[in-house]
């Protein structure tokens, strides 16, 4: 594969030496893995490192310790460290919680049992005590502990089957074989005698990769490769057992190799957030620095005269000490429960998306998992999706459906597999078709490298080829069973009778082939030469006799037009001396040691002629349920997709058909070539034409293998090929190795200001899943590997609809709701700072209490933030569904950019400047108080204080477009935590020795009339011009989800929606119409594209494997493992 | 190694609206019935409640005279530090035209006087002014201690400076008879700063409370005789030094400084006809280029604070007016432009239907 051939020579890693039953000259890693991200120790050095890595928390730090400078702080001394103190606590847990269960999933892992042998007996032991060198027996359907070479195992030729589904993705079983020199090593003793080592490579992380060498005591040494290594994670399946010896335990195993942490991922929302957080400390300088300057002049002014300050001659103070005591009094403008606030409530979304039923599999039970929170919002932004097809798109499971026998076409029904009565009643009421019919499906119980496996009455298939076996169990449905295969015949037993078919040769598969033959003798005696394979070169092979061929191929197109992957059957008669001249020349063929390969090909299609033709096979790759569904609706909300898939061209054109990626005659644009040149050239031939539609959505589909990308990727050629890509609807990427897929991804990531979402179910879709912004694994099947790097786990692909338009929608509108009202509101409340400022002659004297001033984001504003976090509904989900279009606003990150930012920050400088000058003007007489008491400038400060919680709490409520309880809970509920705690607060001194200054202040405040008139008229002058604000935009510049919203308000039944909708939607974006193909103007007219209706071809049979096909067949016994197994 | 208990495969949530996320919400939505209903209460309410504030503030009457150019000898006597134990007073008659009903409270206001700078205000000692340890002068810097390194009581700036001009209201009965307005110096404070804040160290002869400490260097005389008369008003517990320490939130404040004792001829207020302050004149203001003025005012429910907010409610209530003006005026040519779009549409629609039906 391509992408071993890239990641070799970047590690050379030592080799090393294994010792046989000689465990203490080996001394390795232990087999004991960890993914959690602390350990007991590590904990608190480690956390702190990483908070105060993040800039926000340094800077409070840094905060904290200037406040313990004496004289220093306005504010007091622990202000900000207790509140930082808090948060990094809050924090703390929430990440204790997190590492505890990847500590309880790598425990489960680590003491998992398998057989080891010990002391001359099979010992069950746990993972994480398994050592190199140990000799370890894995049983059937077990998954392997360790990295180990292949000893021997139960099955003939020692071979073995293994799963790799958890590594790469791949569901066919791979079959492994033992050397022959320790084939028959088997039994204990036998086992305990071999002394010797295995020299090997060291760790490495290529999974197809193994050279060692096997130097057993007295024999000459035997090398090793990659067919007797098994690895960690793969699952024993239709062997008995097997016995290995531990080659590479715990992180030196492959699969562990290839389990890089992946890096911690940060959304858009999150950069944007810290670039704002830096706008605004640039902003705190430069008020630090206004002030500064202004206490400068002030106090040339000033200073001489104000006897009252200091002793005569006193000291003036110092520079910069001055500038420090600024950036005290404003440091608060950072909003320091912003970060802590944004992990609670992405935690919560989180589980909200964990929870949701809508994306519960009620089949496998699976829930939809939020394996990170950090990147909920993202969800709400993507642009482009990466696929993976099989086990993504498909479910990976092929049914029968439909054929056409001697012309007829059978199995409309739409049931799942194919049961055609009239099929049947054919057969067995002597249609004249009626030997056509047995002959097709004898056809289909041989021709195939199938393995039956009696379960009881029913029978198993094991099949490297799903198609096929898709084949022999439909035949087998039909009354065609398959039962028996032994190393030169074929049993089967059709309606009731059994008929042994001699299997002379089996002519391979290949892809250049696309067919594949057996050639038998019938139990009558006669010679016949089986063939299946793609429409096109069976029909070149087709004798002049041949029937039904015109009738077949409207089939075959119809078929493929459904989306059903066919194939052609055929047979021919041979005759015997033909046959003995052929086989003459067979064996000289397979005999010759250079190109052997092209020699047979050429022998096989020697004989693979004159056929005749039966008919035609679909078979339906299942799709996942309602893929077809969630496309258009994902292509509504203008997100783009791209499949990405390590499977066969065809196959994968035939999946973008049937789900609707791509429709009946758009036009394909096929990058198929051997060189950079080619390639080259077909992609600016391809640019031209499209000319002036480049870098437009045109409806033409691109699809390119691995090794034209390959090409394509490389310098000078990339960009052209990024904008061609960038100009088709759907783009489909074939044949490519799972380094591809990501260096796809982080292509589009890099050059297209784009989020980016790759979803995929396998271990090769891995790279790709961590490259992409968002990454989601599809959970369930067998392997984990996707899954566990993945950052969203979801059942099924169609849930990715509710997860994107619905959880990324809401929960892009509520982190940015929640972060921009954050801003907002530290920005009102501290540049009232400011404002004090240019009345108390630039001293930095604080206007409120320090513990209030403190205690502000921490309590008194802190639940409005949450419930915009957490329960904040833009538009009712029902809606989001219906109305994919409302998607564009998260993704287009409409509502939170620069640009809102600083409006925000107006707006709250705006709100700061009444907040202050309404008060102050109407505390200005100082005779406000009923008794003509004296007030003081806490007083003033309280005012203020209050007014601004009450008027930050109800901007809340503007904000919110969902009122739910909570909402009422967290406005009504701050500001009256905010009186009760002022009352209290006002209580306190000199009982409880704090705030010697608000003594008294909620006593006088709270009865004092004038406080209540400003109490309502102050948020009131506030928050209308935000109304109006509001208002006025809704009746200009309306937002289709305004238009959704007040239907939903309204409840209009009927109406005709989409019109109100689509006028908004027009101008603003073009991809609405992407629904509907646009005509294109220009003409594609090179040879690459490719105009006509699909084939259906499809076949995915493994090629060149470690045994061929044929080998493999002979050696397989029915009668023999079936005795074993009894 | 102890067994782990099995984890269940499939976690099964409860199928609750909070954690569906279908909770019962109410869609917040600004109606153009809505706003304009809102902004015309608002702004009705505004202007009634900034009518009432308006008439009321007109009722308060009160007299303001700022007495520092016409005591500006006096202002030049106190340049000279060498003055310091000089008296120096002055007189200003004044004429007051219609009688002062109910409470009169006499303030007198500072111009530009810092109150609220950040040095000024840390520069004191709660806890010695609750009486505690007279001697814990912590936060006073820069008058914790006198040249000797005698504990300074009451400690820092603030009390340092406190305001001690002397300031008697005389009424002229008649041509020849000048009587002296009779007011009151205690009921100035707040509840809490009489009976929480400030409380005088407890001992019974109040010079032995304060030994150990000395008095601030502005003062002429320590703090324990501030009002000798009246034991309940001197040393911290002293009226017009708790008032002076509620340090003002502004350059130029007020502060309470007597109330009108309602006895003999003041018993319904200040009659009309003609008074005169008679000030000692001590406090130097003209070095920090202030000011100095004393007020006699009579607050009304809502205090005297003016016309500002008054104002304010009936400008903010136009202002919504207005803008609820302009709102429906846009609302209703919206309307029918929007009406006239779906009809446009509409047609436009239904003639693409047909062209379709006709191919």
């Amino acid at each position: 594969m391509d992408w071993q051939r890239y990641w070799q020579g970047l590690e050379v890693p030592t080799p090393r030496t294994i010792y046989i039953n000689d465990p203490l000259r080996n001394s390795f890693c232990p087999n004991w893995i960890s993914t959690a991200k602390y350990s007991k120790w590590s904990f608190l050095p480690r956390y702190l490192y990483l908070q105060f890595s993040k800039a926000a928390n340094a800077f409070f730090l840094f905060i904290s310790i200037l406040q313990q400078v004496p004289d220093m702080s306005p504010t007091g001394k622990y202000t900000t460290l207790l509140p930082l103190m808090v948060i990094l606590i809050i924090s703390g847990i929430k990440e204790i919680l997190e590492d505890y269960k990847r500590h309880m999933a790598d425990r489960l892992v680590n003491t998992k049992t398998t057989l080891v042998l010990r002391q001359s007996s099979w010992d069950r032991i746990m993972w994480q005590e398994v050592n190199v060198g140990d000799i370890i027996k894995a049983l059937n359907g077990e998954f392997l502990p360790a990295d180990m070479v292949l000893i021997s195992s139960s099955e003939p030729q020692s071979m073995c089957y293994i799963a790799t589904s958890n590594l790469d993705g791949e569901t066919n079983l791979k079959i492994r074989q033992a050397l022959p020199e320790t084939a028959g090593m088997q039994t204990e003793q036998q086992l305990l005698n071999i002394s010797g080592k295995i020299e090997c490579e060291g760790p490495n992380r290529h999974f197809s990769c193994f050279t060692g060498t096997l130097h057993i005591t007295d024999r000459s040494p035997v090398p090793i490769g990659p067919d007797q290594v098994l690895l960690r994670g793969t699952q024993l399946r239709n062997t008995q057992w097997i016995i290995g010896i531990v080659v590479y335990t715990g992180f030196e195993s492959k699969l562990m190799q290839n389990a890089v942490k992946s890096l911690l991922k940060r959304s858009k929302v999150e950069k944007v957030t810290n670039v704002q957080i830096l706008a605004l400390l640039l902003l705190l300088l430069a008020m630090s620095l206004v002030s500064f300057v202004g206490s400068l002049f002030w106090d040339r002014a000033n200073r001489a005269g104000m006897w009252y300050l200091s002793k005569e001659g006193g000291k003036s103070s110092s520079f910069g000490f001055d500038i420090l005591v600024f950036i005290i009094l404003y440091h608060n403008l950072i909003p320091i429960s912003l970060l802590v606030t944004l992990e609670i409530v992405k935690f919560i979304q989180a589980q909200f998306i964990n929870w949701d039923e809508d994306m519960h599999d009620e089949k496998s039970g699976l829930h939809a998992m939020a394996r990170t929170s950090n990147l909920n919002e993202e969800l709400g932004q993507v642009k482009y999706l990466f696929s993976d097809k099989t086990g993504t798109l498909t479910c990976n499971v092929m049914t029968f459906k439909k054929c056409t026998i001697a012309g007829i076409p059978y199995g409309q029904s739409s049931s799942c597999e194919l049961d055609d009565p009239a099929l049947l009643a054919n057969i067995k009421n002597g249609h004249p078709t009626e030997e056509y019919i047995k002959e097709f499906f004898f056809l289909l119980c041989m021709c195939h490298t199938v393995f039956p496996e009696r379960d009881g009455n029913n029978m198993i298939y094991h099949a490297s080829s799903p198609d096929e076996a898709a084949l022999v169990k439909g035949a087998k449905n039909l009354g065609f069973v398959f039962t028996m295969r032994t190393p030169h015949a074929v049993t089967i037993e059709a309606l009731g009778e059994e008929y042994t078919f001699e299997v002379l040769n089996i002519l391979e598969f290949s892809s250049d082939r696309k067919r594949m033959s057996v050639i038998v003798r019938t139990p009558a005696g006669q010679l016949r030469l089986y063939c299946k394979g793609a429409d096109t070169v069976i029909y070149e092979r087709l004798s002049k006799d041949s029937l039904f061929m015109a009738e077949t191929l409207t089939h075959l197109e119809h078929f493929a037009m459904e989306g059903l992957r066919t194939l052609c059957v055929a047979y021919t008669d041979l005759a015997e001396e033909e046959y003995q001249h052929w086989l003459m020349d067979y064996k000289s063929a397979s005999t010759v040691i250079q190109g052997r390969i092209q020699r047979l090909e050429a022998c096989y299609d020697a004989i693979e002629k004159e056929f005749l033709l039966l008919g035609a096979t679909a078979i339906e790759d299942l799709l996942q349920a309602h893929v077809p569904e969630t496309i258009s609706a994902l292509l509504k909300a203008s997100i783009k997709i791209w499949i990405l898939t390590g499977d066969k061209q065809e196959t994968a054109i035939h999946i973008a058909y049937s789900c609707k990626l791509i429709s009946g005659h758009m036009p394909r644009i096929l990058l198929n070539a051997n060189s950079v040149q080619e390639t080259h050239h077909m992609i600016h031939q391809n640019c031209q034409d499209l000319g002036d539609m480049l870098d437009k959505e045109n409806d033409v589909a691109l699809i390119i293998d691995g090794e034209t990308l390959k090409y394509a990727m490389s310098f000078g050629v990339k960009t052209k090929f990024l904008n061609l890509a960038l100009s088709c609807r759907a783009v489909l990427c074939c044949r490519l190795s799972p380094l591809q897929k990501a260096e796809i991804v982080e292509m589009v990531k890099k050059n297209v200001r784009a989020i980016t979402l790759a979803i995929g179910d396998g271990a090769n879709d891995v790279g790709m899943i961590q490259t992409a912004h968002v990454g989601v694994g599809i959970s369930g099947n067998e392997g984990m590997q996707a899954t566990n790097n993945s950052d969203y786990a979801i059942a099924q692909f169609s849930y990715l609809e509710k997860l994107l338009l619905v959880h990324g929608a809401w929960n892009y509108f509520r982190v940015t709701k929640c972060i921009l009202y954050c801003f907002y509101k530290n920005v009102v409340l501290y540049i009232i700072g400011l404002w004090f400022t240019f009345v108390n002659g630039f001293s930095g004297q604080a206007l409120f209490e320090r513990w209030c001033f403190s205690l502000y984001n921490m309590f008194f504003t802190s639940l409005p933030p949450f419930t915009l976090g957490i329960f904040e509904q833009c538009c009712s989900q029902k809606n989001l569904l219906k109305h994919p279009q409302l998607y564009t606003i998260s993704q287009k990150g409409k509502i939170f950019n620069t640009r809102v930012f600083w409006v925000e920050c107006m707006n709250a400088l705006g709100h700061s400047f009444i907040l202050f000058w309404f008060p102050t003007k109407m505390l200005m007489h100082d005779m406000v108080l009923q008794h003509g008491f004296t007030t003081n400038y806490l007083f003033l400060g309280n005012f203020i204080y209050t007014y601004a919680v009450v008027t930050v709490c109800l901007k809340a409520g503007l904000e919110m477009m969902s009122w739910t309880k909570f909402s009422h809970l967290a406005i009504w509920g701050s500001i009256i935590i905010w009186l009760v705690f002022f009352t209290v607060y006002s209580y306190l001194w000199p009982t409880i020795p704090v705030a010697p200054e608000m003594s008294g202040q909620a006593n006088m405040i709270l009865t004092c009339p004038y406080f209540w008139l400003g109490f309502i008229i102050v948020p009131t002058t506030c928050l209308i011009n935000d109304i109006l604000w509001k208002v006025m935009r809704n009746t200009y510049k309306r937002s289709p989800l305004e238009n959704v919203r007040q239907l939903e308000s309204s409840k209009v039944k009927g109406f005709e929606f989409s019109s109100v909708l689509e006028k908004r939607m027009t101008a603003t974006n073009l991809q609405m119409s992407l629904a509907a193909p646009q005509p294109h103007e220009f003409i594609l007219r090179n040879n690459s594209v490719d105009l006509s209706a699909p084939h259906g071809y499809a076949f995915s049979q493994t090629e060149s494997a470690v045994i061929t096909q044929e080998e493999l067949v002979h050696y397989y016994n029915t009668l023999v493992s079936e005795r074993k197994g009894s | 190694m102890k067994e782990i208990p099995e984890q269940p495969l499939s976690r099964m949530p409860d199928n609750t609206a909070m954690k569906q996320q279908k909770l019962p919400a109410h869609h917040l939505r600004f109606s153009a019935k809505l706003v304009l209903s809102i902004f015309f209460g608002t702004g009705a309410f505004c202007l009634c409640m900034g009518v009432i504030l308006i008439l009321s503030a007109k009722k308060t009457k009160k007299v303001e005279i700022n007495y520092t150019k016409i005591c500006a000898n006096c202002a030049e006597f106190r340049e000279n530090a060498y003055n310091f134990d000089k008296e120096c007073t002055c007189s200003i008659p004044f004429y007051l035209p219609q009688k002062m009903e109910g409470n009169v409270y006499m303030y007198y206001k500072l111009y530009g006087f810092y109150q609220n700078l950040y040095r000024y205000i840390q520069s004191r000692s709660n806890n010695q002014l609750t009486g505690e340890d007279v001697r814990d002068v912590e936060n006073c810097a820069p008058f914790k201690v006198s040249r000797d390194g005698t504990p300074i009581a009451p400690c820092g700036a603030i009390a340092n400076s406190m305001f001690n001009d002397t300031i008697i209201l005389s009424y002229k009965l008649n041509s020849s008879v000048h009587i002296r307005v009779p007011m009151l110096k205690n009921g100035l404070t707040w509840w809490t700063d009489k009976y929480v804040k400030f409380q005088n160290p407890s001992f019974n002869d109040l010079p032995s409370k304060f030994a150990g400490s000395t008095k601030p260097p502005n003062w002429p005389k320590p703090v324990y005789e501030l009002d000798k008369s009246n034991p309940d008003n001197n040393g911290f517990l002293n009226d017009d030094f708790i008032v002076w320490m509620r340090t003002a939130a502004f350059p130029t404040f007020k502060k309470l400084y007597r109330r009108l004792y309602r006895i003999h001829h003041f018993i319904q207020g200040l009659p009309a006809g003609n008074y005169s302050f008679n000030i000692s004149y001590n406090f130097p203001v003209t070095r920090f280029q202030g000011e100095k003025a004393v007020v006699l005012s009579i607050p009304t429910w809502c205090g005297s604070g003016g016309f500002f907010l008054g104002i304010a409610y009936t400008v903010t209530g136009a202002l919504t007016w207005l803008a609820s003006f302009v709102l429906m005026a846009f609302h209703l040519t919206w309307k029918r432009k929007k009406k006239e779009v779906l009809q446009e549409r509409s047609q436009a629609s239904s003639r693409k239907a047909e062209n379709t039906s006709g191919q």
